[in-house]
């Protein structure tokens, strides 16, 4: 499987493919970056494997020339096993893959039945939203 | 409806769309804390931590536990880790024994429920549910809603600081909750607990690999950052 993984990322990086199409006469690039998923591999007994690759795409057109060039431009791998130290670094490239928003406080919202948070203490309860949403619902 | 109780320390709501929440659920939690809690001089888990019982003696069910426990200390790199409060599985408990409250509501045909145990929620049907903002308690800072979840989630703002790395018994820093979402309650909650024991820096990557588990973390800095399928309303 860890053969496979490699054999992509180097078809991906050599990957060079001119084109010829005839029309505009007019030089142009258009850049695009997208992402590739790898099949999920077995890393022997040590856990799964992902790996994904981050690759810009440029495509220049001059008159009726194409030319495509795709580059590698970041690995990123989601899924590791975590038994050494070096897989907390790897762990790291895994982030980016992450929404990141802002905290903020939500406006109310009357549909919510539960308030989940850190394990609340009855004395935090007694005066918490779960009480006072059960309060108002009468679920 | 809904039922409240005071049991295993904490108040456990259990509430129904239609008809009545079984006395079997709450039977059941008393039972676990009759089990398991460490402050009862004599629960199995407190025969076991004064060595006065072996754990190849103790009950199936407390050794189905432990045995999660030990999984669940390799899953996480040893970050939870119920060694380090000298064999405490409080961590893992209050989740399982509410997986095994909603089992028992599915055995009595129950089809829309949710289970409320200090803050750590499993549900059945669709429910929406709110995560409390880590600063200011009486906001929410995220809406969740989703079929059939669990919802944990572990943090510096009730307790204290009472989640440590186990590896360095320090408290972490630059985070200031995780909630996981799954399917398992025991596991989300275990999860929750590791990834907030980790910190800031090695949190939001660990959380990005777990499988079939989702998760927000929320940094010191106001950063919130969620695994792509995590269920925000």
């Amino acid at each position: 499987m860890r053969k496979r993984l490699i054999g992509a990322v180097a078809g991906l990086a050599t990957l060079v493919l001119p084109t010829v199409n005839a029309v505009a006469a007019t030089a142009k690039t258009i850049v695009t970056t997208k992402r590739v998923t790898g099949p999920q591999a077995v890393a022997d007994r040590w856990g799964y494997v992902e790996v994904i690759l981050v690759v810009k795409k440029t495509t220049r057109i001059v008159g009726t020339h194409k030319k495509v060039t795709r580059k590698i431009t970041n690995v990123l791998v989601p899924i590791y096993p975590n038994h050494t130290d070096r897989s907390v670094f790897i762990n790291q490239q895994a982030v980016p893959l992450l929404t990141n928003e802002v905290l903020t406080m939500t406006q109310f919202n009357p549909n919510i039945e539960f308030v989940g948070g850190a394990t609340a203490t009855s004395g935090a309860f007694a005066q918490s939203l779960q009480a006072a949403i059960l309060q108002a619902k009468k679920i | 409806m809904h039922r409240v109780e005071h049991v295993m320390g904490m108040p456990i709501v259990v509430a129904v769309r239609d008809g009545e929440v079984p006395d079997e659920v709450f039977d059941w939690f008393r039972h676990v804390d009759a089990t398991f809690s460490t402050f009862k001089e004599e629960s199995e888990i407190s025969r076991l931590r004064r060595g006065e019982l072996e754990r190849a003696e103790a009950s199936d069910e407390v050794q189905q536990v432990l045995a999660r426990c030990d999984e669940l200390r390799e899953e996480t790199s040893g970050f939870f880790d119920i060694d380090a409060v000298d064999g405490d599985p409080s961590g893992f408990v209050k989740g399982w024994a509410v997986d095994e409250a909603a089992a028992i509501l599915d055995r009595a045909g129950v089809t829309e429920y949710g289970i409320n145990a200090g803050g750590d929620i499993r549900t059945r049907g669709r429910w929406t549910i709110g995560i409390q903002h880590p600063l200011e308690r009486q906001e929410i800072a995220q809406v969740v809603e989703g079929d059939d979840l669990a919802v944990a989630t572990s943090g510096a703002y009730e307790r204290g600081d009472h989640v440590r790395d186990p590896h360095t018994d320090e408290a972490p820093s630059g985070i200031l909750s995780v909630t996981i979402t799954g399917p398992d309650l025991g596991t989300a909650d275990a999860y929750a607990t590791a990834a907030f024991a980790m910190g800031g820096r090695r949190a939001p990557g660990w959380t990005a690999r777990l499988r079939g588990y989702e998760a927000m973390t929320i940094l010191s800095d106001g950063r919130v950052l969620s695994t792509p399928n995590f269920p925000s309303a």
